[in-house]
C-alpha cells in the first residue's frame, strides 16, 4: 500500500504548495519595511517562504534518506486493512458533510446515524432509529429552541413546518 | 395570526400612535446580523434594540442575532447581500456600510443593500492624557504643529472613522501625527491613560471609565452642538461642559458615526416601512433613551429620503478624505 | 485591609438563595456550551445577555459569570474524554488528558482537571481581592512593545519543547502563523490573503482548527489503529474521584508554577488559551522525566488547568478596572456591563462597589459551587465512555460538524473542518507537531499587531524592544527561554561527564 516515503514526501510538497501561494496572496501587498515598520504584506511572505523552505527541507531529507537506505521509509505507512478501517469510516463522515451542505445538518444527522449505526455497527432497525432521531431532537432543542442558534437547514425542514 | 394583529395593535396603542394597518408581517424567525464581534458598539446597539422588541413584543416572530464581524464587518454586510430580496434578514452597523467598500476590496456594493434608518449619532471627542498640559483644543493643536509627526494619535482599527477623523483634522488645521491602528477603542482608552499616546478620538462611552477617574480628559468633541447635560463626570464637569470643536475654535465642525439598520437589496417596500416603523417605535420607548443617554450618544431617528440625504452628504465627506490619502481601492 | 471587608460585604450582596441559584443554573448551562465544540463561553455569553438586560446588574453578572465558569469546565471534559477541546484554553488538556482516558484513568484525569482548575480559579480571585488596585496600575504601564514581549515569551516557552523534527515543527507553525493572518489586517485596513473568497473575510478560526485537527483527526487515526477506544470502560466509583483529590497536593509545585504563569497571562494580555500553553510547556521543561509528557502524565493535566482557569479569573481584572477584556468571553462581558449601565473603569470599584464586590465574592461562591457539579457529574460523564464506539463515534462526528457550523453559521466551516481533520491525522501519523500550529493561530496575529504597532511607535526602530526596564525584563525572559533548550543538552553532557569521571 502506502509507504512512509511516499506519505512524507506528499505531505512535504503539500506544505510546500501551501508556503507558495501564502507567498504569492502576500505580494499583492508590500512586503518591505518602511518608516513605520514591515508592511502589511511582510509577515505573511516570510511565514509562506519559511514553510515553503522548511517542507523543501523535509523533501530533501526523506529522498536523501530513501537513496541512503535509511530510516524505514519502506514501511509500510497504510496497509491494506487500516485503509479499509479508515475508509469505512471516513466515506460516510464524508457522506454526513455533502448531504449538511444540502438536505441540512437534522437530516444529515439522522442519515448518518443510522448508517453508521444500522448498517456499519450491526444494531437493529429501532435503535437505530430511535438514536439518531433522538440525537437530532436533542440538537433542535438545544440549539434552535434553547440557544436560538439555527443550524444548516435544507428543503426539508419547511415542509414539516419547522 | 390573531394573537400577531392584536400583539401589534396593543404595541401600537401602548406607544400612542396609531400604525394603521400593517401591509407586511415577519412570517419566520428574524435574523438580525451585526457587523462586528460580541462585545463592540454594533453589538450592544443590535442587542439593545432586540431586547427592546421583546419586551415591548412590537413582533411577534423570534429574533436571532448573529455576529459576522470579519473584515471590518464587510462579512455582515455580505451576508446581508446573500439574503436578496429576503425581508427576514435585518443587518445592524454603521457608517461602515457604504465606507467599507471603498478603503478594501470586497464581495459587496452600498446597492446591495437597502437604506432602513438610523437611530442614534455617535460622536466623537478629541481626548488627551489627564496630566497633559493642554486644556483647550487650540492650545493641543499649536503644540503638535510645533513638532509635525512627533505626537501621537491613537484610535480602533485603520482606515476607520478615527483614522479619518484625524486625518481630517490634519488637513483642516495642518496639524500632523502618527496615527497608531488598536483593535478598538476600549485599547486606545486604555494606551491614553497609560500616556503611551498622547491623544485620541474615543466615542463618549470607550473614555469615560477613564475620565471619571482623571487619567483623560476631553477638548472638544465635533457636534454641531454641545452634548445633552448630565451628571457631572469627573471634577464637576459633565458631557455638556465640553465645548464643541467649533466654539474651540477649531476650522471643523462635525463628525458623527450613524447607528445604521439595513435590509437586503430587492425587498418588498411594505417590509422596509415596516421595519423602519418598528425603529420608529423603538426609538421612543424609554429604554432606548435611557440607553442613549448612558452611552451618551444623540438620540436622531432617520428615515427615508432624510436618511438618505445624510448617508450622502456623509459619503462625499468620507470619500473626500479617502481619495486625499489615496486609500481608495481601484 | 480595606479590602477585606469589602469582599465580606461582597459575600453578604452574593450570598442570597436567589444568587445561588443563579450560580447553579449557570454553571449549568456553561457546561453544555462547553462539552459542545464550537459552541464556547462567549458565544454562550453573548447568548444569555438579552435575558439579562431585565435583571439587576449583580445578578446579571453572576449568572454570565457562572456559564463562563462551567464551559471552562466542560470543555475540559471532552478534551479528556474524546481529545475534542470544548473551549479553545483546554487544547493544551488533550495532550496528556485524553492518554489518560485511553489508559482507562479517565476518572483520575477528570478529576484531577476539575480540581486543580479550582485551585487555579481561587488563586486568581484571591489576587484580585488583594491586589486591585496595585495590578490596575501595573497593567496601564503595558503598551504594544510590552504585549509583544508577552508573546514573544510564551512562544520561546513552547519552542525547542517537542522531540519532533525542527523542520517539521517550522512547517507546523509556520502553517499556523499563515492561517492567522488571513482576513481583515487591523494595522493597515488591508484585507489579506483571502484570494477574493468572501468566506475567508472573517479569517480562519481558531476554533474551526481545532475541531478538525484535535476532534476529526484523533477519530480517523482511532480507526485506523482499529482500537476503538480500548480500555476506557474502566469502571467509574465515587471513590476514585476522592482518592484523586488525595493525590493533588504531591503536585504542589506544578499547582503554585501554574497558577503564577496564569495569573499573570490574565492581567497581561495573553489570555487562557496562551496562559494554558504556557504552563504546560514550563511544566514539561522542568519536570525530572519530560519524557512521560504526552503519554498520560497527570502533571500535564494539572498544569494547563490550573493555568486556565487562574487566567480566566484573572482576566476579570483588567476588565473591570481597565476596560481591557482579558479574553473573548470578558469583551463580551464588558458590552453587557456597558448595557447595563456600568462603565468599567479605575472609578468602578469605589462607585459601585455592591457591584464589583459581589461579583468578586460570587467568584468564590462560583467556582465552588461549579468544582462541586462538575465533580458530580464525573461519573456520567466518564460512563459515557462505556457506549460502544459504532454509536458514540458517529454521534461525535456529527457533534464536531455541527459545532464547526455553530461557530460563525458558514456552510464553508463544515469543509474546513473536514480539511482540517486530514490535514490533523496526517500530521499526526507522520510526526508533525500539531502543538505550535495551534499556538501560532491563537496569538500570532495578535504578536504581529503588536509587533507592527510598536514599530509606528518608534517609527522602525527595533531599539523600542529595549526601551524601558519592563519590556526589556520581558525580552530578556523571553530569549533566556528561547535559548535554554539550545544550552541545555550541552550543560546536561558537560555534567555527564564530570559524573563519568568520578565514578
Amino acid at each position: 500500500m502506502i509507504t512512509r516515503f511516499w506519505a512524507e514526501s506528499a505531505t512535504a510538497v503539500a506544505t510546500m504548495v501551501f508556503g507558495l501561494v501564502i507567498v504569492k496572496g502576500a505580494l499583492e501587498f508590500g512586503i518591505g519595511w518602511d518608516s513605520s515598520g514591515p508592511q502589511p504584506g511582510a509577515f505573511p511572505f516570510y511565514t509562506g517562504l519559511l514553510v515553503a523552505l522548511a517542507s523543501l527541507g523535509t523533501l530533501a531529507i526523506t529522498i536523501g534518506k530513501r537513496f541512503a537506505g535509511s530510516g524505514g521509509l519502506q514501511e509500510i505507512s497504510l496497509d491494506g486493512e487500516q485503509f479499509r478501517r479508515v475508509a469505512a469510516f471516513f466515506l460516510p463522515l464524508l457522506g454526513f458533510v455533502l448531504l449538511s451542505v444540502t438536505l441540512g445538518m437534522y437530516v444529515a444527522t439522522i442519515l448518518y446515524l443510522v448508517f453508521a449505526m444500522r448498517f456499519q455497527g450491526g444494531y437493529g432497525w429501532l435503535p437505530s432509529l430511535a438514536t439518531a432521531i433522538g440525537a437530532a431532537a436533542f440538537f433542535y432543542l438545544a440549539l434552535e429552541k434553547f440557544f436560538q442558534i439555527g443550524l444548516l437547514k435544507g428543503p426539508l425542514e419547511p415542509l414539516l413546518g419547522l | 395570526m390573531k394573537n400577531l394583529c392584536i400583539a401589534a395593535g396593543l404595541a401600537a396603542a401602548s406607544f400612542g400612535f396609531a400604525s394603521g394597518a400593517q401591509a407586511w408581517q415577519p412570517t419566520k424567525p428574524v435574523e438580525f446580523v451585526v457587523t462586528s464581534g460580541p462585545g463592540g458598539g454594533t453589538d450592544n446597539f443590535a442587542r439593545v434594540v432586540q431586547s427592546i422588541i421583546t419586551k415591548h413584543k412590537l413582533f411577534d416572530q423570534p429574533i436571532v442575532v448573529v455576529n459576522k464581524g470579519g473584515g471590518s464587518g464587510a462579512e455582515g454586510f455580505i451576508h446581508g447581500k446573500a439574503g436578496k430580496g429576503d425581508p427576514h434578514r435585518v443587518v445592524f452597523g454603521t457608517n461602515n456600510a457604504y465606507l467599507l467598500p471603498y478603503v478594501a476590496k470586497l464581495g459587496y456594493k452600498y446597492s446591495d443593500l437597502t437604506p432602513v434608518a438610523a437611530l442614534a449619532l455617535d460622536e466623537f471627542i478629541i481626548w488627551v492624557n489627564g496630566s497633559a498640559p493642554y486644556n483647550d483644543a487650540k492650545s493641543y493643536i499649536d503644540a503638535v504643529k510645533a513638532k509635525p509627526g512627533t505626537f501621537r494619535m491613537a484610535g480602533s482599527q485603520s482606515k476607520d472613522t478615527d483614522q479619518t477623523l484625524t486625518s481630517m483634522i490634519q488637513i483642516a488645521t495642518g496639524a500632523k501625527w502618527i496615527y497608531v491602528p488598536f483593535q478598538g477603542g476600549g485599547a486606545a482608552a486604555v494606551q491614553l491613560a497609560g500616556a503611551h499616546v498622547d491623544s485620541n478620538t474615543n466615542n463618549p462611552n470607550e473614555n469615560v471609565g477613564q475620565w471619571k477617574a482623571g487619567q483623560v480628559k476631553p477638548l472638544c468633541v465635533f457636534s454641531p452642538n454641545r452634548l445633552a447635560k448630565s451628571e457631572p463626570v469627573f471634577e464637576g464637569k459633565g458631557w455638556g461642559d465640553i465645548p464643541t470643536c467649533k466654539e474651540a475654535g477649531l476650522p471643523l465642525e462635525t463628525f458623527q458615526m450613524p447607528r445604521t439598520v439595513w435590509l437586503p437589496a430587492e425587498v418588498p417596500a411594505d417590509a422596509v416601512a415596516f421595519y423602519a416603523d418598528i425603529m420608529e417605535k423603538v426609538s421612543k420607548t424609554p429604554e432606548w433613551q435611557e440607553f442613549v443617554t448612558r452611552t451618551a450618544q444623540t438620540g436622531r431617528f432617520m428615515t427615508g429620503k432624510e436618511f438618505t440625504d445624510f448617508i450622502a452628504k456623509d459619503d462625499a465627506a468620507n470619500a473626500k478624505v479617502f481619495e486625499a490619502e489615496g486609500w481608495v481601492v481601484k | 485591609m480595606d479590602n477585606v471587608a469589602s469582599l465580606m460585604h461582597g459575600f453578604s450582596v452574593a450570598l442570597t438563595t436567589h444568587h445561588v441559584l443563579l450560580m447553579m443554573a449557570g454553571v449549568l448551562l456553561g457546561i453544555l456550551v462547553g462539552v459542545l465544540p464550537g459552541l464556547g463561553a462567549p458565544n454562550g455569553v453573548s447568548l444569555l445577555l438579552p435575558l439579562t438586560f431585565s435583571m439587576d446588574p449583580v445578578s446579571a453578572i453572576i449568572l454570565l459569570t457562572s456559564l463562563y465558569w462551567g464551559a471552562l469546565f466542560g470543555g475540559s471534559t471532552t478534551s479528556i474524554l474524546f481529545n475534542i477541546p470544548g473551549e479553545p484554553s483546554s487544547v493544551a488538556t488533550t495532550f496528556d488528558g485524553h492518554p489518560m482516558a485511553k489508559q482507562g484513568r479517565a476518572t483520575e484525569a477528570l478529576s484531577f482537571a476539575f480540581l486543580s482548575a479550582g485551585f487555579g480559579a481561587m488563586a486568581g480571585v484571591i489576587l484580585i481581592t488583594l491586589l486591585s488596585g496595585w495590578v490596575a496600575n501595573f497593567a496601564l504601564k503595558f503598551s504594544s512593545p510590552e504585549y509583544f514581549a508577552v508573546y514573544f515569551m510564551t512562544f520561546a516557552s513552547f519552542i525547542g519543547l517537542g522531540g519532533a523534527s525542527p523542520l517539521k515543527a517550522i512547517v507546523s507553525m509556520g502553517i499556523g502563523f499563515a492561517l492567522a493572518s488571513i482576513g481583515m489586517d487591523s494595522v493597515s485596513g488591508n484585507v489579506r490573503l483571502t484570494f477574493e473568497f468572501d468566506a475567508l473575510l472573517g479569517g480562519v478560526s481558531f476554533l474551526i482548527a481545532v475541531i478538525g485537527l484535535f476532534g476529526i483527526g484523533e477519530l480517523l487515526l482511532t480507526m485506523e489503529e482499529g482500537l476503538k477506544f480500548d480500555g476506557v470502560q474502566a469502571k467509574v466509583r465515587i471513590g476514585d474521584v476522592l482518592r484523586t483529590a488525595a493525590k493533588l497536593p504531591r503536585y504542589w509545585l506544578a499547582l503554585l508554577r501554574s497558577s503564577i504563569i496564569g495569573i499573570w497571562m490574565g492581567i497581561t494580555p495573553g489570555g487562557p488559551t496562551a496562559a494554558s500553553f504556557m504552563s504546560y510547556a514550563m511544566a514539561k521543561r522542568s519536570s525530572r522525566h519530560p519524557a512521560k509528557f504526552g503519554k498520560g502524565e497527570p502533571e500535564g493535566v494539572i498544569s494547563p488547568e490550573t493555568a486556565d482557569h487562574a487566567a480566566g479569573s484573572a482576566a476579570m481584572l483588567p476588565m473591570l478596572a481597565l476596560g481591557i477584556p482579558g479574553s473573548a468571553t470578558a469583551a463580551v462581558m464588558m458590552g453587557g456591563l456597558m448595557i447595563w449601565g456600568l462603565n468599567p473603569g479605575p472609578t468602578l470599584f469605589t462607585e459601585r462597589p455592591d457591584f464589583v464586590w459581589g461579583l468578586i465574592a460570587s467568584m468564590y461562591l462560583g467556582n465552588v459551587v461549579a468544582v462541586i457539579v462538575v465533580l458530580a457529574t464525573v461519573p456520567l460523564f466518564a460512563s459515557i465512555l462505556r457506549i460502544p464506539f459504532a454509536i458514540i463515534g458517529p454521534i461525535i462526528v456529527a457533534i464536531c460538524f455541527i459545532g464547526a457550523f455553530t461557530v460563525a453559521a458558514k456552510p464553508f466551516d463544515i469543509w474546513l473542518a473536514l480539511a482540517f481533520g486530514i490535514v490533523g491525522y496526517v500530521f499526526k501519523k507522520l510526526d508533525y507537531p500539531i502543538a505550535p500550529l495551534v499556538l501560532a493561530m491563537v496569538i500570532g496575529d495578535k504578536a504581529e499587531d503588536a509587533f507592527r504597532q510598536s514599530m509606528i511607535f518608534s517609527q522602525g526602530s527595533l531599539s523600542i524592544f529595549w526601551s524601558n526596564p519592563l519590556v526589556s525584563t520581558l525580552m530578556a525572559i523571553g530569549l533566556i527561554l528561547l535559548l535554554l533548550p539550545l544550552v541545555g543538552p550541552v550543560a546536561r553532557r558537560l555534567r555527564g561527564r564530570t559524573a563519568a569521571r568520578t565514578v
